[in-house]
């Protein structure tokens, strides 16, 4: 693991506007979380329901440890954190091998972190969307990311992004619609 | 699609409008706000995806496992928890099925050593014999090499359902929790931590039985070492050092109790349904945790069967205290162990003001220091009886010499000192008992070369230091031994030096020390292979001292009984019952449960007017069952039981002995109950300077004081009252807590003194504290205090209107 205060650094640059920092904080974070993944998904069985949330734990532990990093910058953390949260499933998915798609399958979003049943297919159709989304309105993935990879509650979103939880509901019945329907058309 | 960005803002629009009109009318609506049509279709695409969404799919069915899990037959599905499946299971034991619950783990829970972790710390876990803790019966692995855990099976509900589905009011939930409390209690002097409970591993059965489950587990389940998490806890409950990653103590299961108390009181969990990346961010910053009075709702006003303004207010005086205790991020601000937590949860139940704090009630000050007065007096008679009448045999018993060759050596030893203290070596021969004890310590390590036996002798020779009153000289033996046993790894010796110099430090004031050696002996004196006597002994005097530091839990007397006991079935000395059932027997006395402290008590009597030497032990039992009877209003017994107790520490000890004078103090209160105060004021007052030569000027003075200040007030020397109140309230000053009982009583005596001299306006004053501070009690002698205090102040107030 990194040292937690070149990430300092790496983060700092990072919501100053440079997008190198961006790179180099995944390279420096990116293999240990994507172990911990592995690990987790070994058990593939629902019984694994063991701690999605450990993925998110370590990803804390990892970045925060010695508390050198102030918490005076939330909104990029968690931000880099929940796009972290959802490459490390993506790339867990991928390394799973292409599996036979089943249809009508529902986004694999849900508020409980439950992605991570999500089977690989769906978890990389998923991603590819996302990438849409990004562009159109990176807002809106963002709080996708938040809510359902960082598994932020609506409340938590809401004040990280400076507005109200009836917003972030209301966005995000927009987007969780936007998106079932780009997966659809992709399936058909 | 691909002009989607150009039409985004407007695609949004439109969904928000068909989304908030009903289904007839989206698409006039839809159509007035936009030509487009592909557009409005697209809208409502989005609209329809977002509306199967919302259906929300149950999540995917568990497939369940059927057949047999090595031996065990899988009969139900129960439930599916944080760690894996829970199973109803039966197996086939001597020809009758057993029925058991059966938790399957996912297979990177348990990590290779799985079953090996389990036989090691199936001694430990085996061990848990609690009504309260589920017992875990086996580990094994899977034909397919998944780990499993089977333990006793319990058809309960969980604990916060139980509680809401009866409604059940704040005072029942706490009744609940201080059961869940104790066996957590009894996991910990296990060396047991849980570090994951919640109330889903608390069941209620039926009957309202309390059960824990998955005690234990949390040792077992260690995953990867890829994991730096070291505990899979649930994150609502996991206290902030287990969301760090940091060490864990059973300052975590504390802190996940409190946890636990504030949903069941406020209905809600603390950190409310912050996320598991905010509760590690308020972890991280050390956050305070949330007040249990604002997560309150009216559904969880209901479910207590009150109402939203009352539980509010329920939850924000002492029971906000405790729980904030509790929930402090950082464990050296919580309660240092669960016997505190539960001390004051029933001082809350009990309507007691909360206070972990020492706190000596007043009237039993003296008492417990004479206690343990035994009747070696400084005699050489004593040292006689030491070498011999008191007896070779029970020399051994006593002082745990385990090895017949040791106890030999040891008698050869105490052969050669008394030759050595009688003959001409030494210059001149040991004439009384210390200094009998001192040549021994000395000439020790002369006779015993055997690291091991000298250490046993030396604390044999502290021990018997510490019971003829030199506790200085005996301390300091017991502090080398301490580090010498240690060193060793002498766990026996360690235990029992550490009893004794705990038991010490607390006397000579040090009642911190005291109660970390105490604490830790009695730790020790649960391993395996300690003798009988030095559990018993560790056993006493950790009650003895958590006793006094105003820690009166039940725990103290549950291992009171437990020393009782076992000291008869081990057939120990009879002294070391007897000094087991006074300390039980004061324990009750306190509590107010007067019929069992007087059988222990006399039981303790019976005990010593078997042997003549324990007369001081004989009049420190006369005493209590006087007091017993003074308690239930007899003071005419009880002052016969008082000169009783006084003529056999006046024999045994001295006029001047600490004893001696406590006793008649005793007396001279049972007088003035009897309305004799006037043959009481010249004992008091004869006794003063033997009193201050011995204690000198500090609170233990207060005793004599307050009934020599109450004498004068009943002999109507009403200055003279005022004056040694005076005195009473300075020997206090600074010295006590200000909430202490004691400044309660000396300000009553002060208000009774001027209100003799019709200063009524002056005795106010000093009559508002007293009741204030004399108004919540428990034991019997204290709750005449608290109606005294009460009814002077009920005077004053009445003539000054």
């Amino acid at each position: 693991m990194p040292e937690p205060g070149e990430i300092t650094v790496l983060l700092r640059d990072w919501s100053a506007g440079d997008p190198a920092a961006t790179s180099h904080l995944f390279e420096l974070v990116y293999p240990h979380l994507r172990k911990i993944a592995g690990a987790l998904f070994r058990g593939e069985r629902p019984e694994n329901l063991l701690q999605p949330t450990s993925v998110v734990n370590e990803l804390f532990l990892k970045l925060v440890r010695q508390r050198s990093l102030r918490f005076e910058d939330r909104e990029h953390f968690y931000s880099l954190s929940a796009r972290l949260m959802r490459r490390v499933l993506v790339d867990h998915a991928r390394s799973e091998g292409r599996q036979k798609r089943d249809a009508g399958i529902p986004v694999p979003l849900h508020p409980d972190l439950a992605w991570i049943d999500a089977r690989p297919a769906e978890m990389m159709d998923l991603d590819r969307v996302l990438d849409e989304l990004d562009e159109l309105d990176p807002r809106k993935c963002r709080m996708v990311e938040l809510r359902f990879f960082l598994g932020f509650t609506a409340e938590e979103t809401a004040e990280l992004l400076s507005t109200s939880k009836a917003t972030v509901d209301r966005e995000l019945r927009f987007v969780r619609g936007w998106l079932g329907d780009r997966l659809r058309s992709a399936e058909a | 699609m691909t002009n989607e960005s150009e039409n985004w803002q407007l695609l949004q629009d439109l969904f928000h409008l068909a989304e908030a009109t009903p289904r007839a009318d989206r698409e006039r609506v839809l159509t007035a706000r936009c030509a487009d049509e592909r557009l409005r279709r697209r809208a409502l695409d989005i609209l329809e995806a977002a509306g199967e969404e919302d259906a929300d799919q149950p999540p995917a069915p568990t497939p369940l496992l059927t057949g047999k899990i090595g031996p065990y037959t899988l009969l139900l599905h129960i439930g599916t928890g944080g760690i894996g499946s829970v199973y109803l299971v039966e197996r086939m034991v001597g020809g009758s099925p057993q029925r058991a619950a059966l938790k399957m783990l996912a297979p990177h829970s348990a990590g290779p050593q799985f079953i090996e972790r389990f036989h090691r710390e199936q001694h430990i876990l085996g061990s848990l014999d609690h009504p309260n803790i589920t017992r875990m019966l086996d580990a094994g692995l899977s034909d397919t090499g998944q780990p499993y855990l089977v333990m006793e099976y319990v058809d309960g509900v969980h604990l916060d359902a139980y509680c809401n589905e009866r409604k059940l009011g704040i005072d029942e939930r706490l009744q609940l929790f201080l059961r869940v409390c104790d066996a957590v209690a009894y996991a910990h002097r296990n060396l047991v931590v849980h570090l994951d409970l919640k109330p889903s591993n608390i069941l209620v059965t039926a009957d309202g039985t309390v059960k824990l489950l998955d005690f234990g587990t949390s040792k077992l389940i260690q995953p990867d070492s890829m994991f730096t998490t070291t505990v899979m806890a649930t994150p609502a409950y996991a206290s902030p050092e287990q969301l760090r990653n940091e060490a864990v103590t059973t300052s975590c299961d504390i802190y996940a109790l409190g946890a636990i108390l504030f949903e069941l009181l406020a209905g809600a969990r603390p950190g409310s349904s912050a996320s598991v990346a905010i509760l590690i961010e308020r972890a991280l910053r050390e956050q305070e945790p949330d007040r249990m009075a604002d997560a309150v709702t009216g559904p969880a006003a209901e479910q207590r069967s009150t109402t939203v303004p009352r539980l509010r207010q329920l939850l924000t005086g002492d029971l906000a205290t405790i729980a904030q205790k509790c929930l402090s991020p950082r464990p050296k601000d919580r309660y240092p162990s669960l016997d505190s937590l539960t001390e004051d949860i029933r001082r809350y139940i009990s309507g007691r003001p909360v206070l972990a704090r020492p706190q000596t009630a007043f009237y039993r000050m003296g008492k417990f220091v004479r206690r343990h007065r035994l009747a070696v007096a400084a005699s050489l008679l004593a040292a006689l009886a030491l070498g011999s009448s008191l007896g070779y045999a029970e020399w051994r018993q006593r002082q745990a010499l385990r090895e017949a060759q040791r106890a030999i050596r040891m008698q050869t030893f105490m052969v050669r000192l008394f030759k050595l203290a009688n003959s001409e070596n030494t210059g001149k021969p040991a004439a009384t008992v210390p200094e009998f004890l001192e040549l021994g310590v000395r000439r020790l390590p002369e006779y015993i070369t055997d690291p091991a036996d000298l250490r046993a002798a030396q604390i044999s020779l502290a021990e018997s230091m510490f019971q003829n009153g030199d506790i200085e000289s005996a301390q300091k033996v017991f502090m080398q031994t301490i580090v010498s046993a240690k060193a060793a790894g002498d766990i026996e010796a360690q235990a029992e030096s550490e009893a004794y110099g705990g038991h010490i430090a607390y006397m000579q004031g040090n009642s911190d020390l005291g109660a970390s050696l105490t604490d830790d002996a009695l730790r020790l004196s649960r391993k395996p292979g300690i003798s009988p006597s030095v559990r018993v002994w560790s056993a006493i005097y950790y009650a003895w001292n958590r006793e006094n530091m105003g820690f009166r839990s039940d725990e103290n007397v549950r291992l009171l009984e437990y020393a009782v006991q076992e000291s008869r079935d081990q057939k120990l000395p009879d002294r070391d019952t007897a000094a087991a059932l006074d300390n039980l027997g004061a324990d009750l006395e306190l509590r107010g449960r007067l019929d069992e402290a007087e059988r222990a008590f006399s039981e303790a009597l019976a005990v010593y007017q078997r042997d003549p030497l324990a007369l001081c032990d004989r009049s420190n039992d006369y005493g209590e069952l006087a007091y017993i009877s003074e308690m239930r209003g007899n003071p005419a017994a009880s002052l016969q039981l008082y000169q009783q107790s006084y003529d056999g520490y006046k024999a045994c000890s001295g006029a001047e002995s600490r004893g001696a004078l406590t006793e008649l103090l005793y007396t001279c209160s049972a007088l003035m109950k009897l309305g004799r105060a006037k043959e009481a004021l010249p004992l008091l007052e004869g006794s003063m300077p033997a009193w201050r030569r011995i204690i000198g000027e500090n609170p233990d003075l207060s005793d004599p004081l307050f009934f020599l200040s109450r004498a004068y007030v009943q002999t109507g020397r009403f200055a003279d009252a005022e004056k040694t109140a005076k005195e009473l309230v300075a020997v206090q000053e600074g010295k006590v807590a200000p909430s202490d009982r004691r400044f309660g009583a000396s300000h009553m005596m002060w208000a009774e003194a001027l209100a003799g001299q019709h200063r009524y306006q002056e005795a106010l004053p000093h009559a508002e504290i007293a009741e204030r501070l004399l108004a919540n009690a428990i034991s019997p002698g204290a709750k005449q205090m608290t109606a005294e205090a009460h009814q002077t102040l009920v005077e004053i107030e009445t003539k000054l209107r």
